[in-house]
């Protein structure tokens, strides 16, 4: 109803419901050849200003158990209702005897289509004693596996959080490496820890009876319920400090207690054999806190937050071995079953969510790591939990301080976390839900308004209306941050149109944003579920008979071809989102391809769509600052853009730009509209990252500069080699793409985080290096090629030499690895320094140069993080005998 | 039992009226006298002749007094028939007929006697000391118990302060033993004259006296020739009686004291004894006095110490043995004089002696004696004891005599304070020098040829090239030149360092883990506690350095172990919940260096018991615990010490309380007893064997108050080379100190880490098997995860081929070790001893001490697989085995009526009967109590062996009118264990090294009791009870004799108050093993039975 109005600002709403399809086609076979499906995205609890909340339960019908809401037909004499979904009348109770026409209560107010209900709620089956509002627990769960400098980072972002907490918080602590540490924090003789070893699974029953939590309730019927007193092993330690309490106190009487806790606590003391990884089990952590919130009386919300630092080796949910040469799976061993730890992992992972579903808890995953930690096997626990994730490449990065930071923090920016949220949707008869694609988990409830087939997402209708409205309504039942149980319901209407008499109702109410989001999570959902989905053609095919349908052209004649605006964006979308992370996995690791779809898959319409095709803008003398073609012809000297691809915000000076903020000239008052002008994508980045979540990285760079990479990879290739000398005169950038290297082999490494367009082995290459193909590239294209790189490293091409023609001439090939740094190339500040800055840079660069007859390498590393690459290196390089190219691996695998 | 054969004229009087007795007993005689003589001082009870004696009649019937020649081991005097050896021993005895006298003069030397003693003692104490000092080093001995002061012992006459037992108590009898003296008193004095007439007249007599081994023996001399003379005639009448009551000392106790008589000739004796035995070393010199002079000492001594000797002897028939003879009237046994029963004596001089002499082997002195050794040659008896000093040339000699042949080994033995320390040779890179054959060490008895360029093995005869640096040229002599620069070659026992090859990875550093209960009722007793406050002591008596190492932990039904890193503030407990399936939590900083963490621990070890106070877990996860804190030590090893107090009853080794079973099935217990004496499952040997594998040692404190099921937990201690201490019913009043002070001992005491034994015979003998508290993977081996001072390995040998008549049989042991600072060493101990085809030499040889200590570990082994009465029924056979064997093969001339009993093993009817009456082989013990007693017994020291089954009992209500007359040895003399020496106004105390029960008569004097106990009247006696020391000579007096015992027995002793008419005064009335009892014999009984079996064998 009042949506369209509210849409341009506020598309949501209070609401928090967007459509496909505004106007619904009358009929399955309609709907479907509307190409795109009729989905609703939905934000259930999605904050607002003019939320009501009503300190009362709602009315529900009751032969189909709706709730009263605005569309319901009123008649105040009778005091009666009518639920427009099933048509029964109900009477009011007795208390509501004194509506009437103009004494409505809230529920029934038009403006209110969502409303909340405070207190009991017999919608939540879990909550048997809604009226203790109990308190939030959040359970930490911290990796020590990791250099000393990261376990502060990670210890200092503890510290700040519990901080944080409301007082009434009950908080947890557990740290684990090698074996799982589980912190008794109200004993109060001395630090106290259980532990577990890393190596076993443990069923909740046996992590609670090794904590001494027995048998609560459950099993011991008496009427004395002893709460974690009884069962085989009574309760250990002191009196008073039987059950749970003992490993979760309210935040203000352990936060002292945590805080020296975490000042002793130091990195994993076992032992790692030379060319291992760090044995740490991340599994057998995570259930062992869920097994001890198992232990919490049912129905509680709480969260596990844990704070990743690598790889899970020990114990179930390993992903990889111990052995470091074996590198952490790849999409190509994915694809290739060649993942051997990878099932079993998410079978763990699976079931370890199904318990935390039954358990109403949440499972967070903070990873900051360089190398993957498992994100991709712990997809599945995460989302069915409605948890949140964050990757990163370091405790210390914003990416997730602030992140971190954010879940705690009071306020304004709170993401205002809930606990136990069950969604029912209820909806008009002549409608089903298929599915949902997102984070939840299914109570696997039949009933009507579901349909047979699940999966993917979408409302799928049947063929007869006999009302000319259909009706959804929404009931999201929450335990709210400060641990009241609170209903939400949300009430929609939608039109149904008769499409067989025209497009133009549905063509009018069709959301290309929507729409765009919802193929992006289809194509990735088919893409982890069906085998050999080809994402990119069944986008194209979709795209294509979209276009057909609603596009106006004549046969034959692709000149003719419009489409109306409404669908103007959509083939954009589909561009972009053919070459995003989300379809283009092969530049990312497993790891990160999870984690963007769990975030695509959570995000709002709005954020998903930056996910898809990000936003340019330019900043420029002389003019506002406006939206800028996603292009390399967008690029130039003097101007600023600013790239927001959700995950990263870059802010990109063009060369003179940069070289006028060298010189200072920013600092002069007769240049003060010069100093405006660097400010404001600066004012603008803040504004972004401040609302977001997880908060994105934010990248300063200059043009030429190495990581000005983040912004080429992201931007249309008008410009590839073959025309790059004229691209470049104009000083605009050239952008290499896949074609670009096929016959070439250049991997560049950032972070593995893929963002570098470097990550490619020619395919061509390797099929004719043998054939000694090489020799017969064009020296032009390679001195671009080269020049382009050694521009971007700049200690590279100091190895290579200045001139880089004359040099190149001479290489057949040039690989390089490199592996920055978490610091380095997160610095934005240090501008195009490349690796980053002397003081910064703690590590890895490796520098493999490998022609006809020489084999040099230059290997620097820090940390074993690099050990792959240096493996690697040395395998190949460290004997200095001449290796043939052939020899080159087929996938460099880095961190 | 009437041996009606008995030819004994009067028999039948009862034994019990002194007078009477004396003509009825007749069979003591001899020892009797001896004793007597001896006696004076000394305990033994042997004599009792006391009473009256029927000495005469024995005489007679010991008609082949042997020759004592017999003894003399090696060189048998060409004198008697028989016995070549006999000669020396018994000229110098006889002689001295006129003991006291006799013997001085030849031993011109002594010093003064026993007033000498004393001084010299001190004077030399400290010398010895300083000169033990090297040793010391490793082994310095802190005092044990001395509970609060544990004042260095050593220094003034440690002994004094309970500390380190080891030497103090030196046995008193032993003074005679020297044997050196024997070798040399009878030759030089001219003694040899004498003895043949010794022998003539006293064959009887004879025997029962001195043991050969002392030539010394004046004692035995005089013993015998007591009877032969004088002896006799006292011990026979009864004045003997009377007289030894006389006898100062004795008075109290009238039987043992008989001796008096013969005392007075004795007492002088005893001097004599001493001196004479010095004499032959060089005497004066010698430190041992010292010792005495703590002890009683030098008097009394003698007697029993004279008694056994002389019977070797016996050629085949006649020349009598040294026997015993009781003729049992034929009236029965009824009428055997207990006091004429052979009873052990006890005496306090210290004996001296030399391992060989005249390059033969010298029988040791018995292994309840004091005495001193000096190596010569032979290894000390405290490393290597063998059952028999003379080993039989075939394996039918052996098996006619019915005696088994075994080594007691005892690697780490405590020396004496006066010995010299065992040398230290470290051969460099090469490594001692070893035969390459079967890998024999280097030692005396290897034989050097060829201009000392090869050198043959004494036990492969494998010729060998000697080792180019360590070739020497030989004397005249035959020996190398340098042989008496090198103590490998001059010294019975040296200590190798041991070179690279010898060690498997670094020495590993000395850790101790301690291991605490803290579940219910270990807290509630106040076990923890008491475990806390032992440990948090004892911190300060670890080895100091970078190389002691410790770790603590607690459980219940979960495990906690403490991180106690210095860096920490405060430390952090980790909790093992999984007590299935254990694992360490932690990889370090579980077990952190000493230094590091001593603030950290004892603010832990404060903290334990509060912080547990309120526990409500009655589950206890011993097996779990044990494996948990291996896993924690496993990749150093060390000593982890256990202190649980309930029945394990969760996690892995689980147990239960199968006791409750047993009693509730009645039947199926009865038949099935001795299982609940075997571990109930396998699951704790596998892990022992693991612990063992990685160098765990375990040792298990129980405090408890409820069955615990040592059997099934015995095995971890067992197996690992570690020990079990039981504390039943565990008193936190009373038991604290006893727990601080054997935790104290466990941890000072000399010991050695990750080692490995391994006996070597000469060719025509094997090791058979090992037997005590080692881990054995392999045949030839002996793992022992942890060796100490106080552990004992019985190896039984066998024959594999003859041996030749002449030549010498050798034994080494070698023991490779870690000492507590790192170092790797080698000790190597060798004993050679003669082999012989004669039986009699057999038994003359035979060593009581050793040969019973076999049999008791035996029968504890055998406990477990068998019907109890099987095990009695064996031991008892044993007995008679060995006696009828001597009976009919050497005493053939004795009638038919008498029992006849070889001197040298006159007690092991006695020792026998003990033992049937002990904890292990009673019916009606606790099952826990008799299992631990199994245990108890697997490495327990020869030394310790012979009082658990016949403790030590004294009178300590006539303290003070004793002191004139005792003036040097603290502890009185002791009464036989038999009720009628309990009077009702008197107070005893009763030892037998483990627990000390004073039992107070019912009409004891007011203030005798204030001031030993501060309270006025028997019915204040609590059960709880702590010796305190009231400022009165009593009390002080008490005190002192509880220290000296302490200190002698390396243990603390539990302590107990017991009163007529409850449970104390029955447990205390239950160690009287010469009574008659309602499931056993008395001893006169037991003899009589004895003789009644082998009458009907003979026939």
């Amino acid at each position: 109803m009042a949506a369209p109005e509210l849409a341009q600002t506020d598309p949501e709403g209070i609401e928090g419901v967007r459509m496909t399809w505004l106007n619904w086609p009358r009929s399955k076979v309609e709907a479907s050849k509307c190409v795109i499906p009729i989905a609703a995205s939905i934000q259930p609890i999605r904050p607002h200003v003019d939320l009501q909340i009503l300190p009362y339960p709602p009315l529900r019908c009751k032969t189909c158990s709706a709730v009263l809401n605005p569309f319901c037909r009123v008649d105040f004499t009778a005091l009666i209702w009518i639920c427009p979904f099933c048509f029964q009348r109900n009477h009011f109770p007795q208390h509501y005897s004194s509506i009437s026409q103009t004494n409505v209560p809230a529920e029934l107010y038009p403006n209110f289509p969502s409303i909340e209900y405070l207190i009991p709620n017999y919608q939540n089956p879990q909550n048997y004693n809604p009226a203790v509002a109990s308190s939030p627990i959040y359970l930490f769960v911290l990796d020590t596996c990791m250099i000393e400098e990261e376990l502060e980072f990670a210890k200092s972002a503890l510290k700040r959080a519990i901080g944080m907490l409301p007082d009434n918080a009950m908080v947890g602590f557990i740290s684990y490496g090698t074996q799982v540490q589980v912190h008794e924090l109200g004993f109060s003789e001395m630090s106290k820890v259980y532990v577990f070893r890393g190596s076993k699974e443990l069923s909740r029953d046996q992590v609670l009876e090794q904590l001494g939590l027995g048998v609560s309730g459950g099993r011991r019927a008496g009427p004395g319920i002893q709460k974690g007193g009884a069962g085989p092993s009574p309760t250990a330690g002191a009196g008073p400090n039987t059950g749970i309490n003992r490993f979760l106190l309210p935040a203000s009487e352990c936060e002292y207690t945590l805080n020296s806790l975490l000042d002793e606590l130091a990195t994993d003391q076992w032992p790692v054999a030379p060319g291992n990884r760090a044995l740490r089990c991340t599994g057998v952590a995570l259930s062992v806190a869920a097994g001890l919130l198992g232990a919490s009386t049912a129905g509680t919300g709480a969260r596990i937050i844990g704070l990743v630092g690598g790889p899970c080796t020990e114990g179930p949910g390993a992903i990889v071995s111990k052995d470091l040469s074996d590198p952490v799976r790849s999409h190509k061993d994915l694809d290739k079953d060649a993942a051997p730890f990878f099932k079993k992992a998410v079978h763990f992972f699976d079931e370890l969510g199904k318990q935390l579903v039954s358990q109403g808890h949440v499972l967070d995953v903070f990873a900051s790591a360089l190398d993957q930690v498992g994100i991709a096997e712990m997809k599945v626990a995460i989302e069915k939990t409605g948890g949140l994730v964050v990757l990163a490449e370091s405790f210390g990065h914003s990416v997730f301080k602030d992140s971190f930071k954010r879940i705690f923090e009071d306020g304004e920016q709170s993401l205002g976390l809930s606990f136990n949220g069950t969604l029912e949707i209820n909806c008009s008869k002549d409608i089903k839900v298929q599915g949902i694609i997102g984070p939840c988990t299914s109570l696997e409830k039949k009933g009507p308004a579901v349909a047979s087939t699940v999966i993917g997402q979408g409302i799928l209708q049947l063929g007869r209306w006999s009302n000319p409205q259909l009706y959804i309504q929404f009931l999201t039942s929450y335990q709210s941050p400060d641990g009241q149980m609170r209903l939400r319901v949300t009430t929609v209407t939608r039109r149904w149109v008769d499409s067989t008499l025209g497009n133009e109702d549905l063509i009018q109410g069709f959301d290309q944003e929507v729409a765009a989001v919802v193929m992006a999570r289809l194509a990735s959902y088919k893409m982890e579920m069906e085998e050999g989905f080809d994402a990119t053609r069944w986008l194209d095919r979709n795209l294509i008979r979209l276009c057909s349908k609603f596009g106006d052209y004549r046969k034959d004649d692709p000149a003719s071809f419009t489409l109306n605006p409404c669908f103007s964006l959509f083939p954009q979308f589909m561009f972009n989102l053919r070459r995003s992370q989300f379809v283009q996995v092969f530049n990312n690791s497993p790891d990160e391809t999870a984690y963007f779809r769990i975030l695509l898959n959570r995000e709002t319409i709005s954020n998903a769509a930056v996910m898809i095709q990000p936003s340019l803008i330019s900043y420029a003398f002389n003019s506002l600052p406006a939206p800028a073609l996603l292009d390399v012809q967008s690029i130039a000297a003097d101007r600023i853009l600013l790239l927001d691809s959700y995950f990263s915000v870059v802010i990109f000076h063009g060369m003179t730009i940069a070289q006028w903020r060298n010189m200072g000239y920013q600092n002069q008052p007769e240049h003060q509209g010069f100093a405006l002008l660097l400010q404001a994508p600066h004012d603008d980045a803040q504004l972004i990252i401040r609302d977001r979540f997880p908060v994105p990285r934010l990248v300063v760079c200059d043009q030429h500069g190495s990581q000005a990479r983040f912004l080429l990879a992201k931007l249309n290739p008008s410009a590839t080699y073959s025309n790059a000398h004229e691209m470049m005169n104009s000083g605009s950038d050239v952008i290499f793409t896949d074609d670009a290297f096929d016959d070439c082999i250049l991997v560049g490494y950032g972070q593995g985080r893929g963002v570098c367009g470097f990550d490619v082995i020619g395919e061509k290459f390797r099929e004719e290096e043998n054939q000694l193909a090489m020799r017969n590239l064009q020296r032009a294209k390679k001195a671009a090629v080269l020049f382009k790189i050694l521009s971007f490293f700049p200690r590279i091409s100091s190895d290579v030499g200045e001139s880089g023609a004359s040099t190149v001439a001479t290489l057949i090939v040039l690989l390089v690895l490199a592996i920055t740094s978490t610091a380095a190339p997160l610095d934005t500040e240090g501008g195009d320094g490349g690796f980053g800055r002397e003081k910064n840079e703690r590590d890895e660069c490796f520098l493999l140069c490998v022609n006809e007859k020489l084999c040099a390498c230059d290997v620097r590393v820090a940390e074993q993080r690099s050990i792959c690459c240096q493996n690697y290196c040395l395998e190949k390089c460290g004997s200095g005998e001449v290796h043939s190219c052939g020899d080159l691996p087929k996938k460099p695998i880095c961190p | 039992m009437a041996t009606p054969g008995g030819p004994r004229p009067g028999n039948a009087p009862p034994n019990y009226n002194p007078n009477a007795l004396a003509n009825n007993m007749q069979n003591l005689q001899i020892n009797q006298q001896q004793s007597s003589n001896v006696g004076g001082t000394a305990h033994r009870p042997p004599n009792t002749s006391p009473f009256g004696q029927q000495p005469p009649p024995f005489t007679g019937s010991r008609p082949g007094p042997i020759p004592p020649g017999v003894f003399a081991r090696g060189p048998m005097p060409p004198s008697n028939p028989a016995q070549t050896t006999l000669p020396p021993n018994m000229v110098p005895t006889r002689p001295t007929g006129p003991p006291p006298g006799s013997r001085p003069p030849p031993f011109a030397s002594r010093p003064p006697p026993p007033g000498a003693l004393p001084s010299p003692i001190t004077g030399t104490a400290a010398p010895p000391n300083s000169g033990a000092g090297p040793r010391p080093g490793p082994f310095s001995f802190s005092p044990l118990t001395s509970g609060p002061s544990a004042p260095p012992q050593m220094s003034s006459h440690g002994q004094v302060s309970n500390g380190p037992p080891a030497f103090g108590p030196g046995m008193a009898q032993s003074g005679p033993r020297f044997p050196p003296a024997m070798g040399g008193m009878p030759r030089p004095s001219g003694g040899p004259p004498q003895s043949p007439p010794v022998l003539s007249s006293g064959p009887s007599s004879q025997p029962l006296q001195v043991r050969p081994s002392f030539g010394s023996p004046p004692a035995g001399v005089s013993s015998s020739i007591g009877q032969l003379a004088p002896p006799f005639s006292t011990p026979s009448q009864a004045p003997p009686f009377s007289a030894p009551s006389p006898a100062p000392p004795f008075s109290a106790s009238p039987q043992n004291m008989p001796p008096p008589p013969g005392s007075s000739p004795f007492s002088p004796p005893v001097p004599g004894v001493l001196h004479s035995s010095g004499s032959p070393f060089g005497m004066q010199t010698w430190p041992p006095q010292q010792q005495q002079q703590q002890q009683v000492a030098p008097p009394p001594l003698i007697p029993g110490a004279m008694q056994k000797q002389q019977m070797f002897g016996m050629p085949p028939g006649q020349p009598p043995l040294p026997n015993q003879s009781m003729s049992l009237g034929q009236t029965g046994q009824s009428k055997i004089d207990p006091n004429q029963i052979p009873r052990l004596s006890t005496s306090s001089s210290v004996i001296l002696h030399e391992t060989r002499h005249d390059n033969q082997a010298n029988p040791p002195p018995p292994a309840t004696s004091e005495y001193i050794v000096k190596d010569t040659g032979n290894c000390s008896p405290r490393y290597i004891r063998c059952t028999i000093n003379q080993i039989p040339c075939t394996v039918d000699l052996l098996s006619t005599s019915a005696m088994q042949l075994a080594l007691l080994v005892q690697p780490l033995a405590l020396p004496h304070p006066s010995e010299e320390p065992i040398q230290v040779v470290d051969f460099g890179e090469s490594g001692p020098v070893r035969c390459s054959r079967c890998k024999g060490y280097i030692n005396p008895f290897m034989k050097f040829i060829d201009q000392g360029r090869r050198f043959i093995c004494n036990f492969c005869g494998f010729t060998d090239e000697t080792p180019r640096d360590y070739h020497c040229n030989l004397g005249p002599d035959g020996r190398r030149r340098d042989a008496d620069e090198r103590p490998e070659l001059c010294r019975g026992t040296v200590e190798f360092i041991a070179s690279k090859e010898y060690m498997v990875r670094e020495p590993m550093p000395a850790v101790f883990f301690f291991l605490i209960d803290v579940s219910m009722n270990a807290i509630q007793t106040g076990a923890t506690a008491a475990a806390c406050s032992a440990i948090s002591q004892v911190i300060s008596d670890l080895p100091e350095g970078p190389r002691t190492m410790v770790g603590i932990a607690t459980f219940d039904s979960t495990i906690h172990f403490y991180n106690l890193k210095r860096a920490l503030q405060q430390p952090l407990m980790l909790i093992v919940p999984d007590v299935q399936d254990v694992y360490t939590p932690l990889e370090s900083d579980v077990i952190v260096q000493l230094a590091e963490c001593r603030q950290h621990l004892e603010i832990l070890l404060e903290s334990i018991p509060t912080m547990f106070q309120n526990n409500r877990i009655a589950d206890s996860a011993f097996g779990a615990a044990v494996k948990a804190a291996f896993l924690a030590m496993k990749n150093t090893g060390g000593k982890l010490l256990v202190f649980q107090s309930v029945l394990p009853s969760t996690g892995i080794g689980s147990l239960s309380a199968r006791e409750a079973d047993g009693r509730s099935n009645i039947s199926a217990g009865e038949k099935e007893a001795h299982k609940l004496l075997q571990p109930v499952d396998k699951t704790l040997k596998t892990m022992a064997i693991e612990f063992a594998e990685y160098q765990v040692c375990v040792d298990l404190f129980i405090t408890t108050q409820t069955y615990v099921d040592i059997a099934s937990l015995s095995v971890v201690p067992k197996t690992t080379g570690g020990q079990v201490y039981y504390y039943y019913p565990f008193s936190a009043l009373s038991d604290a100190a006893k727990l601080y002070n054997d935790l104290r001992w466990n941890v000072m005491r000399p010991q050695g880490f990750e080692a490995v034994m391994r006996v070597r015979c000469s060719q025509g003998i094997q090791v058979q098997e090992y037997s005590g508290n080692f881990c054995k993977r392999i045949p030839t081996d002996v793992d022992l995860p942890a060796i100490d001072c106080d552990k004992t390995i019985m190896v039984s040998l066998k024959h594999d081929d003859k041996l030749q008549e002449g030549s010498e049989c050798a034994f080494q042991c070698a023991l490779l070790y870690t000492t507590v600072y790192g170092q790797r060493r080698i000790r190597v101990s060798t004993l050679s001893l003669p082999c012989t085809n004669m039986l009699s030499n057999l038994f003359r040889s035979a060593d009581l001490d050793t040969q019973f200590a076999c049999i008791l570990k035996q029968a504890a082994n055998e406990i477990p697989s068998g019907p109890l009465a099987q095990v009695r029924d064996q031991a008892t056979n044993a007995c008679i085995n060995i006696l009828y064997s001597y009976r009919k093969f050497c005493a053939t001339v004795s009638s038919s009526g008498q029992l006849i009993l070889p001197e040298a093993l006159k007690l092991l009817p006695l020792y026998t009967l003990a033992l049937l009456k002990s904890n292990g082989l009673r019916t009606d013990g606790r099952i826990d109590d008799r299992s631990f007693w199994m245990n108890y017994v697997s490495p327990l020291p020869t030394p310790l062996v012979i009082p658990l089954v016949y403790p030590r009992m004294i009178a300590i209500h006539e303290l003070d009118e004793k002191e004139l007359e005792l003036d040097d040895s603290i502890i009185p003399t002791s009464i036989p264990l038999s009720s009628e020496h309990i009077s009702d106004d008197g107070i005893y105390l009763l030892e037998n090294g483990q627990d000390c029960l004073i039992y107070v008569g019912a009409s004891v004097q007011q203030n005798v009791l204030q001031q030993l106990f501060g309270i006025s009247s028997v019915e204040e006696i609590s059960n709880q009870f702590i010796l305190e020391q009231y400022d009165n000579q009593l009390s002080k007096k008490l005190n002192a004799i509880v220290n000296e015992i302490r200190r002698q027995r390396c243990s603390y002793l539990r302590l107990k108050l017991c009163k007529k008419g409850d449970s104390s005064g029955m447990m205390f009335f239950s160690y009287m093993v010469e009574d008659k009892t309602p499931s056993g014999l008395s001893y006169v009984e037991y003899l009589i039975h004895i003789h009644r079996q082998i009458q009907s064998k003979m026939t």
